[in-house]
Parts: C-alpha cells; sequence; structure tokens
C-alpha cells in the first residue's frame, strides 16, 4: 500500500518548486531542464524561462485525471439566500410563527440562544422523477431537479459578508489569496486564447462588497485574475478602439509596430518576452473581434432568448448574463461567475428587513434564466462537461433578527448549494441540517469540500494542485486539505 | 503501508487497569476481560472505523490524537487527554462525541445509539482496547529539522566573514572588488564577459535603475559628450542625488512592506496619514540613512532613546497590512495580526519564513514552533490597529506630531472654543427650560428631538415669549451649530504603532495556531539555530508605555554580528540592480532558498556594507562603477550555451519597466510629469466607471484629484487595496496584502489592450504630440525624430523615421486622418514600442 502514502504534507515543497516561484517566476530562471523532470509541475509551469520558446501561461494544459467538466459557472448569490425558504424544506416549522425557540445562531448581530421563528412564507411542491421539494420562489428551476444535486449541509467559516466572501471565493477569511477561477486557470489554462479564462459578471446594481478582491488572482501573477466582462456595451475595459479609430487604422498601426518590434528584436532574439509581447498585441487585436462576437445575443433566435427571459422586465439582466455565460463556455472559456445581487442591503439576497419582498425579487431575477440556462445547455448536449454551481456565501437564520419583521440574520452553520452538469448526479440530495435549518447536522460540508467538488470534476487533484508562496505550498483547499463530496458525483 | 503491529508494554498511569504482564512474544490487545475485548471488536470498532480513524487512525493524526491504542488515546492529542482514566465521564472525547467544546465528527453527529457504545466503552476505561499501537512507520519524508550543531552550520546562519578578493588572470577588465569575485568565477568556467554596454544603454540602465525615470535629451547628449574617464561616476553621483532616487527605491521597500493605504476587507476603509510613512522612506533613501538606523527606527522608533518625530512615522511600518475590523474570531485575529508582523519583519529584515513555524515546526527550516512563539512575543503588546471604528483607531495608532508651540496653540484655540460653546448653550438653556415647563402631552416626547424644538419655542411667541426673545433663540442655534461644526483644526498626526502598556501579556505557544488552545509560555527570543544572545530586555520606566521588546528586537537584527540582515539587504540591492539576487529567493536565505550564487561575493558585500556604515548610496556607486554593471545585453553565443540563465553574470540581463516605471515614463516623455510635487497624501488618478463599477458603491473610497496632481508620480498613487489602478495591477504592480520581495513579470494581451486603447494612454498621446508640435513645428520628419528621440532616449535611424513617416502618410491619405491626428496616432505607437519598455 506505498502508493497509498499520504502526499507530502504542505509544507514539502521541493527546490525545484521554489525556484519556480523565486525570481519572479515567470522570466530569467533556468528552469525548463530542472522542471522538465518532473511530470507535474512542469504541466503548471509556465515556461517563459529565457530557456524555451515562449508560451502563453494560459496555454491550455492537460488535468490531472481524466475531467468530467471541462467549465465552470458559479452562478453566485451574493447577499446569501435563505436556505429554509427555498431548497431546504422544513415542514417542522409550520405553525410555529413568532415562537421563540432556544437555538444557537451567530449572524452579524453576534451570538445568540433563542429567537423568534419566522415561519418561511413560502410554500413547498414536489417536483420531477425525484419528487425533490422546492419552494414557490422558483417555478421554472423546479422543473430541473432532476438534473441537480441539493447539498443542504454546507458550512463556513464566517457569518460576516466580507469573509464569507472571499471564503467562498478564495477558500480563506483572509484577504489576499486566489480565487477558485484563477486556481482553475493555473491548473487547466485555457483553450481560447481570444478570450479571457476566467471572467465575471457583476449585477448592475453593483459589484459586491470587498468589489475586486473577490475576483482577485491575490498572490497568483495577474495573469489569473479575473475579466470584468458585461453582456452590453463594450464588454472588457479598454476593448474598444479610442474614438476615432478604425479598425483597419489600427491594423496599420499594429503593423508599423510590428516593424519596429521586429527590428528590435533582430539583434536580441535571445530574449523570448520581445518576442511574446509582439505576440501579445496580436492576441489582444484578436479578441477585439472575439469578444464582442461572443456577446452579441442578437445571433441567439428569439426562441432561445425567450428562455433565458431576456425581455422580462425582472429577469432581463441576469438572463442576458446567463445567456452570455453559455456562449462563452461554447468558445472555451473555463471559469464564469455571474453576480446575482450587488451593493448592499435588498439590492442583494441580504434579507434582513423583508424577507418576502428580498427574496421575491432576487428570485424572480434569477429563477427564468438560471432553469434556461440548464434546458439550453442540456438541449445543446453541452451540460454534461458544464459544471454549474449556486448559491451565496452563507444562508439566514430560521428565525427573526429583530423583534418585529421577518428578516433574518445570516447563517454559516448551515446552508444550501447546489450543483448541476459536468458528471454531478441529478435529482440526488445530500447532507441535512437541523429541524430548523439552524445547522447543518448530518454529512456536514465545508466550504473547501465545494471547492474540492469543483476541482475534482474539472480533472485537477484538490490536495494536489498548489502553488509556493510564503513558505508555503498554498492549495485553494487550504493545508488542511479536502475531499470531494463524492456522494454526489455520478 | 506499514503494518499495525500491537505489542505489550505496560502503561504508567494505568495501574487500575488489568495489566498483563510484558511479553516480547507476538501480542494481542489483551486488555480486559474476554468480553470486553469481544465488546471492543464488535461494537466499537465498527464505530471508530466508520466516523473516527480517517482522521485520528494510523494513517493520520489530526490534531495529533490517533484513536488506535489505550495509550494514544490517554496520551491525546494537542488539546490534551482524549480520555481521563480517572474521571471517564469527564472525558474531552465523550464532550466532542456531544458536540459539547468540540463537534466530532464533523460531518455529523453520531446517533444516540452510538454515541451511547462509546460512552459506556470510555467510562469502562477503554477495556478491550489495543493497550498499545507501533505509531506508523514515517514516509519517506524527513521530519522537520532539528536545530542543532549541524544546521547552525549552514552557510546563512554563519556570522559574515570578509573574504579575500580573488586576482582573475585577465586583471584590467576588474574595476572593483564586484569584478574580481565575477570574473574569477568565469574564468574558472572558461567563460569571457562580453563587450560593455554602449553609452547610450548605459546611461539609460542607470537612470532607470536610481530614479525610474528615463533620461532626457539633454543628459545623453551631455553623456555621449563627456570623454572624461569619470564621466559615468559623475552621472552616478548626479543621479545618486537627484530627489528621485529616493522616490524610485522606496517604491522598491514599500513593496516588502506591503504598504498600501488602506485596510482592504467590506469596509477598506483608508489608514490615516499613513503617506507619512511612505513620506519617512523616500527622505530615509535621499538622505542616506544609514540601513542599521532605518531598521531600528520602523521596528522601534518610539522605543528609541531619541524618539524623534520622524523614528514614530517609521513605525508606521506596524500599521500597512490588511486589518479585519469584524473578526469572526477576535480572540484569533489578534494572533492573525501578529503572525502579520511575524512572517513580515522575519521575511523582510532577516530572509527567514519563519511564519511557516505557527502551526507546528518548519517543516523545511530549522525553525521550531517555539521559537515562532517567542518571536511573537515581541509583538504580542501591540495594540491592534483599532477596534472596530475610526475613533478606535485614533486611539490605537494614531499620534499628534505637532510641536509644543503649535500644541499650545491649539490648546488655546480648543479652550475659547468650548468656552464660546458653552457660553451659547447657557444662554439658550433658560429659554428652553421655561417652554419645557409648559409642554402639553405629545409635545413632551417630541421635544426630546432638539431638531423640532425651535416650533415649540415659536407656538409660545406672544404668550410666554416675545418675538424679540424668539428671534434670539433662533440665533442662538445657529450660532451653536456654527459652533459645533467648527471645531478648531487638529493638530498634525502620525500614524504609529502603540502597546497596551509596559507589561505584556503572557506568550503561549499556541498549539496548531490555534488562539484558544495555549501550550508552553515562552518569553521573548530569537530564532535559535541562529545561535543569537538573548534578546536584552530592559525593566521599562515607571511611565512607559510600551515594554521595549521590540527595542530588543531591532537592536539584535540592526546588529553587526547578525549573520542574515547585512546579507539580505546587499543581496536585495543587488537584486533590483541586476533583476535578480546573488540569492534568487531574496526573502528566503533559509534550507529551501536558492543558494548564492556568489558567496563570495555575498558576503564580501555584506562585510563591507556594515564596515561602510550601512550606507546604502556607497553600495549603488561600488556596484555601478563595476566592469559588471556595465556590461551589454547582448548574448554570446557560446556563453549562452554554457550559462543560459547567465548565473555567471557574462552579460547583463535586460529587463521589462515596472508598471509604476511605465506610467512614469509616458508622462516624463511627453513633458507632463510634475516632478516637483513631491511628498504629502496620495493623489486619485481618473479610474474608468467600469472599474469603479465593481464596487459595491461605486465610487466610494475614490476621490477627486487635479490635473497637476495627476501627473505625480506613481509612487503617489493612492493604494486602495480592493480598487487598484487597471495599469499598475496589469503590469504586475505588487499585491500588497503580503510582503512582495520580487515582482511577477507577466506578458499578456490585457497590457496592449490598455496600452492602445485606454483613455490615459490615449490622452497622453494627445499631450505628447501637442508637446512635440509645440518644439518641432509642422514637419513630421522633425515630429517623428523628436517623439522617438524621447521615447527611446537614442538618436533614430533613418530608417526608423522613414516607418514612422509612412504611418502617418497612410494615415492621412488612405484613412482621412488629419495631420494632428496621425501624429497623435504615431505619439501612440512610440509608446507602445518594446523598445520603450525594455532596458538594455
Amino acid at each position: 500500500m506505498s502508493q497509498n502514502v499520504p502526499r507530502p504534507n504542505f509544507c514539502g515543497r521541493t527546490r525545484r518548486e521554489f525556484l519556480w516561484q523565486a525570481g519572479g517566476g515567470f522570466t530569467g530562471v533556468a528552469l525548463a531542464a530542472m522542471l522538465g523532470q518532473d511530470g507535474f509541475l512542469s504541466r503548471q509551469t509556465v515556461a517563459a524561462d529565457g530557456l524555451t520558446t515562449w508560451q502563453n501561461p494560459l496555454a491550455a494544459k492537460p488535468p490531472h485525471f481524466a475531467a468530467k467538466a471541462k467549465n465552470v459557472i458559479f452562478l453566485y448569490m451574493y447577499g446569501g439566500p435563505s436556505h429554509i425558504d427555498t431548497f431546504d424544506r422544513k415542514p417542522k416549522m409550520t405553525g410555529m410563527d413568532n415562537k421563540t425557540v432556544t437555538v444557537k445562531t451567530f449572524g452579524r448581530g453576534g451570538h445568540k440562544n433563542q429567537g423568534r421563528i419566522v415561519e418561511p412564507r413560502w410554500k413547498f411542491q414536489q417536483y420531477g422523477k425525484c419528487g425533490k421539494w422546492v419552494s414557490d420562489l422558483f417555478p421554472h428551476l423546479a422543473t430541473c431537479v432532476d438534473d441537480i444535486a441539493f447539498v443542504h449541509s454546507m458550512t463556513a467559516d464566517s457569518p460576516i459578508h466580507g469573509s464569507a466572501m472571499l471564503m467562498m471565493n478564495s477558500g480563506k477569511i483572509l484577504s489576499g489569496s486566489p480565487c477558485m477561477g484563477s486556481w482553475v486557470n493555473y491548473g487547466l489554462g485555457t483553450v481560447n486564447e481570444n478570450l479571457p479564462g476566467f471572467v465575471v459578471m457583476l449585477d448592475p446594481r453593483g459589484g459586491p462588497i470587498s468589489g475586486a478582491k473577490n475576483w482577485s488572482s491575490g498572490y497568483m501573477p495577474a495573469t489569473y485574475q479575473a475579466t470584468v466582462m458585461r453582456s452590453s456595451g463594450t464588454p472588457i475595459l479598454d476593448l474598444a478602439p479610442p474614438d476615432g479609430v478604425t479598425r483597419p487604422m489600427q491594423r496599420q498601426l499594429l503593423d508599423t509596430l510590428r516593424n519596429y518590434n521586429e527590428q528590435h528584436l533582430q539583434s536580441r532574439v535571445d530574449n523570448h518576452d520581445l518576442a511574446a509581447r509582439i505576440a501579445s498585441y496580436e492576441l489582444a487585436y484578436k479578441m477585439q473581434s472575439s469578444a464582442p462576437d461572443a456577446v452579441d445575443l442578437s445571433q441567439e433566435t428569439a426562441q432561445t432568448q425567450e428562455l433565458y427571459g431576456i425581455n422580462d422586465p425582472k429577469a432581463g439582466a441576469f438572463g442576458r448574463q446567463c445567456l452570455l455565460a453559455r456562449r462563452l463556455v461554447e468558445r472555451g472559456v473555463r471559469f464564469i461567475q455571474l453576480y446575482s445581487g450587488g451593493n448592499h442591503n435588498d439590492a442583494n439576497w441580504d434579507a434582513h428587513g423583508d424577507l418576502q419582498t428580498n427574496h421575491d425579487l432576487h428570485a424572480a431575477e434569477t429563477d427564468k434564466p438560471i432553469a434556461g440556462l440548464l434546458k439550453d445547455l442540456k438541449d445543446r448536449g453541452m451540460l454534461d462537461e458544464t459544471l454549474i454551481v449556486w448559491g451565496g456565501e452563507f444562508g439566514r437564520q430560521p428565525t427573526a433578527e429583530y423583534a418585529k419583521g421577518t428578516g433574518r440574520d445570516h447563517n454559516a452553520y448551515g446552508f444550501t448549494m447546489w450543483l448541476a452538469g459536468g458528471g454531478i448526479k441529478g435529482g440526488v440530495s445530500f447532507g441535512e441540517t437541523d429541524e430548523l435549518g439552524a445547522a447543518a447536522v448530518e454529512n456536514r460540508l465545508h466550504v473547501r469540500n465545494l471547492h474540492a467538488t469543483i476541482l475534482h470534476q474539472m480533472g485537477l487533484d484538490p490536495n494536489g494542485l498548489t502553488y509556493f508562496h510564503n513558505g508555503l505550498d498554498q492549495k485553494l483547499v487550504g493545508v488542511e486539505g479536502a475531499e470531494p463530496i463524492r456522494e454526489i458525483i455520478a | 503501508m506499514p503494518v499495525s503491529r500491537p505489542f505489550l508494554l505496560t502503561l504508567v498511569g494505568l495501574s487500575c487497569m488489568a495489566l498483563p504482564t510484558p511479553a516480547a512474544e507476538e501480542a494481542k490487545p489483551v486488555s480486559g476481560t474476554a468480553e470486553q475485548r469481544e465488546f471492543y471488536t464488535q461494537q466499537v470498532l465498527p464505530i471508530l472505523e466508520a466516523h473516527c480513524l480517517k482522521c485520528h487512525g494510523a494513517k493520520s493524526a489530526k490534531g495529533g490524537l490517533r484513536l488506535t491504542s489505550q495509550e494514544s488515546i490517554i496520551q491525546g492529542g494537542d488539546t490534551g487527554p482524549a480520555v481521563s482514566i480517572d474521571q471517564p465521564a469527564e472525558s474531552l472525547l465523550l464532550g466532542a462525541i456531544n458536540y459539547q467544546d468540540y463537534e466530532m465528527p464533523p460531518s455529523g453527529k453520531l446517533s444516540p445509539e452510538n454515541i451511547a457504545v462509546l460512552t459506556r466503552w470510555v467510562e469502562s476505561k477503554l477495556a478491550g482496547a489495543p493497550q498499545r499501537v507501533a505509531a506508523p512507520e514515517s514516509h519517506d519524508e524527513p521530519g522537520p529539522p532539528p536545530v542543532n550543531e549541524k544546521t547552525k552550520q549552514f552557510w546563512s546562519f554563519q556570522p559574515v566573514v570578509r573574504p579575500a578578493v580573488p586576482t582573475p588572470a585577465r586583471s584590467p577588465w576588474v574595476r572593483t572588488p564586484i569584478d574580481a569575485f565575477i570574473l574569477s568565477r568565469l574564468e574558472s568556467n572558461r567563460l569571457t564577459p562580453v563587450q560593455p554596454a554602449t553609452k547610450t544603454a548605459l546611461l539609460r540602465r542607470a537612470t532607470y535603475d536610481l530614479t525610474g525615470l528615463p533620461p532626457t535629451p539633454d543628459e545623453v547628449t551631455a553623456f555621449l559628450e563627456d570623454d572624461a574617464p569619470d564621466a559615468f561616476e559623475r552621472v552616478v553621483d548626479r543621479l545618486l542625488k537627484s530627489p528621485q532616487y529616493g522616490e524610485r527605491w522606496a517604491r522598491h521597500w514599500l513593496d516588502l512592506v506591503r504598504y498600501a493605504e488602506t485596510n482592504s476587507y467590506e469596509r477598506d476603509g483608508a489608514k490615516p496619514f499613513v503617506w507619512r510613512y511612505r513620506d519617512y522612506v523616500i527622505r530615509a533613501f535621499n538622505d542616506d540613512k544609514p540601513y542599521d538606523q532605518f531598521i531600528r527606527e520602523q521596528l522601534a522608533g518610539d522605543e528609541l532613546p531619541e524618539a524623534t518625530t520622524e523614528a514614530i512615522i517609521a513605525t508606521g511600518y506596524y500599521r500597512l497590512g490588511i486589518w479585519q475590523d469584524e473578526p469572526v474570531d477576535p480572540v484569533q485575529e489578534v494572533f492573525e495580526d501578529i503572525d502579520d508582523l511575524v512572517r513580515t519583519t522575519g521575511e523582510v529584515f532577516l530572509g527567514v519564513t519563519v511564519g511557516c513555524a505557527r502551526c507546528h515546526d518548519h517543516k523545511l527550516d530549522p525553525i521550531p514552533q517555539r521559537d515562532y512563539y517567542r518571536m511573537a512575543a515581541f509583538f504580542r503588546n501591540v495594540r491592534r490597529f483599532g477596534v472596530r471604528g475610526g475613533d478606535s483607531v485614533e486611539a490605537s495608532s494614531l499620534i499628534d506630531i505637532g510641536t509644543a508651540e503649535e500644541r499650545q496653540r491649539h490648546d488655546a484655540q480648543v479652550k475659547a472654543h468650548q468656552a464660546q460653546l458653552r457660553r451659547t448653550k447657557e444662554q439658550i438653556a433658560p429659554i428652553e427650560r421655561k417652554v419645557k415647563a409648559d409642554l402639553q402631552g405629545v409635545e413632551n416626547d417630541e421635544w426630546k428631538h432638539p431638531k423640532r424644538r425651535p416650533e415649540f419655542v415659536k407656538k409660545r411667541v406672544g404668550g410666554l415669549l416675545t418675538q424679540q426673545e424668539f428671534d434670539e433663540y433662533v440665533r442662538l442655534i445657529a450660532q451653536r451649530e456654527q459652533l459645533e461644526r467648527s471645531q478648531p483644526p487638529g493638530l498634525e498626526k502620525a500614524l504609529c504603532v502603540k502597546e497596551h502598556g509596559r507589561t505584556s501579556p503572557p506568550t503561549y505557544v499556541l498549539v496548531r495556531g490555534n488562539a484558544h488552545v495555549q501550550g508552553d509560555e515562552v518569553t521573548p527570543g530569537f530564532p535559535s539555530v541562529l545561535s543569537p544572545p538573548e534578546p536584552k530586555l530592559v525593566e521599562p520606566a515607571a511611565n512607559a508605555t510600551s515594554t521595549g521588546r521590540r527595542r530588543a528586537l531591532a537592536e539584535w537584527i540592526a546588529s553587526e554580528s547578525n549573520p542574515l540582515t547585512a546579507r539580505v539587504m546587499v543581496n536585495r540591492i543587488w537584486h533590483y540592480h541586476f533583476g535578480r539576487g546573488l540569492v534568487r529567493s531574496t526573502s528566503d536565505f533559509g534550507f529551501q532558498g536558492i543558494p548564492p550564487t556568489h558567496p563570495q561575493l555575498l558576503d564580501w558585500l555584506a562585510s563591507d556594507f556594515v564596515d561602510g556604515g550601512w550606507k546604502v548610496k556607497r553600495l549603488h556607486k561600488l556596484i555601478m562603477l563595476s566592469s559588471t554593471y556595465q556590461l551589454s545585453s547582448q548574448a554570446d553565443a557560446v556563453a549562452l550555451e554554457k550559462d543560459p540563465a547567465n548565473d555567471l553574470f557574462w552579460r547583463f540581463d535586460m529587463r521589462r519597466l515596472s508598471a509604476e516605471e511605465i506610467r512614469d515614463s509616458i508622462l516624463a516623455v511627453n513633458g507632463s510629469l510634475e516632478l516637483e510635487r513631491m511628498y504629502g497624501p496620495s493623489f486619485y488618478p481618473i479610474m474608468p466607471p467600469e472599474v469603479l463599477a465593481g464596487q459595491s458603491r461605486p465610487g466610494a473610497g475614490w476621490g477627486q484629484s487635479s490635473d497637476k496632481d495627476r501627473a505625480r508620480r506613481s509612487i503617489y498613487i493612492h493604494i486602495k487595496r480592493s480598487l487598484i489602478v487597471p495599469m499598475i495591477a496589469s503590469f504586475d504592480g505588487a499585491d500588497s496584502d503580503a510582503s512582495c520581495p520580487v515582482r511577477f513579470n507577466t506578458t499578456q494581451p490585457t497590457q496592449a489592450l490598455g496600452m492602445l486603447n485606454s483613455k490615459f494612454l490615449m490622452d497622453q498621446a494627445t499631450v505628447f504630440g501637442q508637446y512635440v508640435q509645440s518644439r518641432v513645428g509642422e514637419d513630421p520628419t522633425q515630429q517623428i525624430a523628436m517623439a522617438l528621440r524621447r521615447v527611446i532616449q537614442r538618436e533614430p535611424t533613418g530608417e526608423e523615421i522613414q516607418r514612422g513617416l509612412s504611418l502617418i502618410e497612410t494615415l492621412q491619405h488612405e484613412h482621412n486622418v488629419s495631420q494632428t491626428d496621425a501624429l497623435r496616432y504615431f505619439c501612440l505607437t512610440a509608446l507602445n514600442l518594446n523598445e520603450f519598455v525594455y532596458l538594455d
């Protein structure tokens, strides 16, 4: 069983790995010969070492093992949807409205030991072959339950938005680590150099709390950070040439630039960074045509547009983003994150005040688009290789936050996320919270398990995908490591 | 897989159990009766196997705990014995499975039946379980390196001894001792250095290295015309004297100390007066402050005998990191902050990754966990940046730095202001008293809101009060508001370190880094593998506001006998000149660091640095006047084949400009850079709305600046951790959440997009075109020559000018672009040249 000996522990990096990171990691260090001997590392290493021909650090790399999913769409429900009002049915709460009960909670209001029950405000019905109970908030999505694996026993380290979002996106409650999309692109690269490998789309009402920290590449190079894309207007920052510059004019400028740069290169051919920079201008030029093409939703049939609800006044914005996400997946973008909700207060799922108004709004904005996305992917045979992840940074408490009203405070002790496609079982539910949904009790899972599952489905070993920084082999799943949620993997 | 071979040994402290005689023969787990053994194997073991042994079994011992034998259970893990034999019912194990203090197994509480089985077993004092199981054989990997005579011999832990300067054969090439070290290594590898760089390349290299800016065309001409043997030396002297030198080198230091101006996290609030620290660093470089003093001031400026304002500002070092103002676990958060200080201080000043020993002994370096906490003890008494709001930051991290007169004047102003406010209130009071006595019903409630009072007063005009009295009342209310709004201006303040008082709380080793699980108490101390002295801790004076511990740390780090400090700093300076250190891992001189390519040279430099009074400018000059520094970057086929990474310095490595250099150079070549606006608070460049849209409150925390301020050098850009200027981010500016010893150097299409299409670039190209036009008029040949001369700092060739001309002509004739616009687009093209952003 010696092959089963645990991997080198988290600090057990080799000098080779260290070399790669030192010296900027990307230039000036002679690594290829050394790294070439190590299969895993050479796959993880960019070759801009001054020795070998330059290679885009985002060039596609083989996974650690056969991947079930090629792309991820993370539907981020910012603010934290209430699990007991959506997918985690609590029949025993019926009739308990306004009763004061003893229950341990921890939210922005601190630790509490009792509270006043706010009975779930929506009716639940059973759907699909699996008979999953879904609340009336999601009439469209409810028809997709046979393709979805619900995970009801999620837990996170923080019930405070800022740190909880960092946790969900980067695996740590501390600021400064790369986000999941950075890890996936670091591990796999991208198959389409003309588009970014990690795309984030924001709610029109604003970004989430902590802004760009939620899509930062942290201690990894900027190559792996997300590009914010918009579903209308200029899709990417600085993508459009300045006013007055036509595409043929720009070609003229670039040809001139190239001539200067090639002449400069002639006496410096051993410096591959110079060639790389020349190539990067051509990539940028191609991106200027491929990105607008990707966001051109008018290429879609009216039927498809309708499926996503893009003409619906409430669902239109998120519908456009979901449809764009599918088009990006078709074009090979590895990791796409969509934010439902932005800004503060009730502009996102953070229902501290009026639970009903809040969740009615955000569910109406997302229900049809998400159902449309799942159906469309399935019809096109793309769902098998596209992993969909739904959820927020935490759930909500069973009790009221204030003496009056229906607002619920944050709950990191137990909440629901769901996954679909990309090698995930459909029509299953895993893990349980207690009778009030206050805490996960059965098969408790941590955000790290979710991250491990996503990496695993992408063909990456969550405990083997490491990046050396600050004296440690860092991992998305942390030094402790984490196992994927095997019970929901097909 | 090692076989778990149980064998028997007497267990001290288990006398209450029926212990068999120790036996050497093949052993069986035989404690307890046959019945108990059966109970264990049939009922207990299956539960353990299903729920516990994956993490606490033969293969894994999370938290140091294995549930495989009586001995290992009683011995317990990091948090102590899992089962108490004296009081089994009180055992930690039972608490954990009942989800009291711990919650085990974490995947969900066991069924009541299972809990009952385990409880019965624990209460029987673990009867039936194997007494002892052989510890699994360790994996191939060796354990953490111990601190012993052998590990203490590691090169960087040894005192610096000045080596003899070698005498290579090709002596005329040798200008400085540096060259002697470099050349002798080249010679022994049968390599020869390439030709010296051209004068234009050398001037460009030196000017960027020392100031981060391009040489002006006049400086180029002057240097080309200067044939004196000391022409370059005079250039170096001139550059070292220029104020821009401090701005360039301060930026390197700011990377190391993770300088940023906000706290990250949800609010990402601004750090008040943080810019004073930046000014301090710029001045320190410009004044050539000795490095040992620079260390003492940053680490313990407030504890020095001469705690000058400047030295106190230097302790802003402690306030630069991220700060969680709403921690999930406030106790743990205290140690996150301390960890940031231990880590940063260890890496920046000592080149040791002490931070890796926080949860366990360092796996790769001989740094025991205890040593980590002894280092942490120096910072144990440091107050957190704040507790939550602005007031708490003020109390914990700000200090008045006004002079005595300023303070006197300020006190007088405050007194006068308070007196005036008091008088006003005294005049209001009698009127309000009269009305209050007359209030009816709900008026009594409404009266509680001061804003509503005037209407109730007004109601009583003509009765209780005269119109005149009411007018007077209105005037007094307005006056009070005015006074409350206009406090006298505050004293000048600085961001600085503060402690809780003169005695520190005790410091404990924290088991697995968990602040809630204290191990042994430790006292302040330095990493033992460095064979250090004990810290010189003195009893703080009765009126002291800190422990003096940081002073002890600073004195040791800044001492001549510290084996690492000087080596680490000279290596950094070498790194910033040559693009890589003699030790490439500039913040890791430990076992896993990259060994120096030139250990003798490193030690010679370190020793010379200390002997020369820790003077940085002297070291710059020594390096820059060497033949090694002045080599061409041209490749040589033989050398490239033999030493492709240029480990031996047979040539000078090309480098790309940093993000700040690129931006500053654009402003420099188009004539708009505001060099005079040095020091002071930061400015806000125009942030594209697309970037602001990523904020939860678009635009929050991003202010306005004048156009002139926006043309200041990049070191003065406001660094908001969650909102980085796109150009700085895409060209690999330092990520400021942790120390950045070496910047990345990526090439990616987003850089090209920004350089071609961004509003900033187009604006600057427009300014550049106007500048050129205003200097040389309408002749396109002249315009192109001038633009190129400014961008590449050499005389362009005829071919290069012709290429520009044909672009301008094509744009004008085939694309109907005006002459002015065509020039502007040429200027834009010029700013994108590889030659502009790469140095030979």
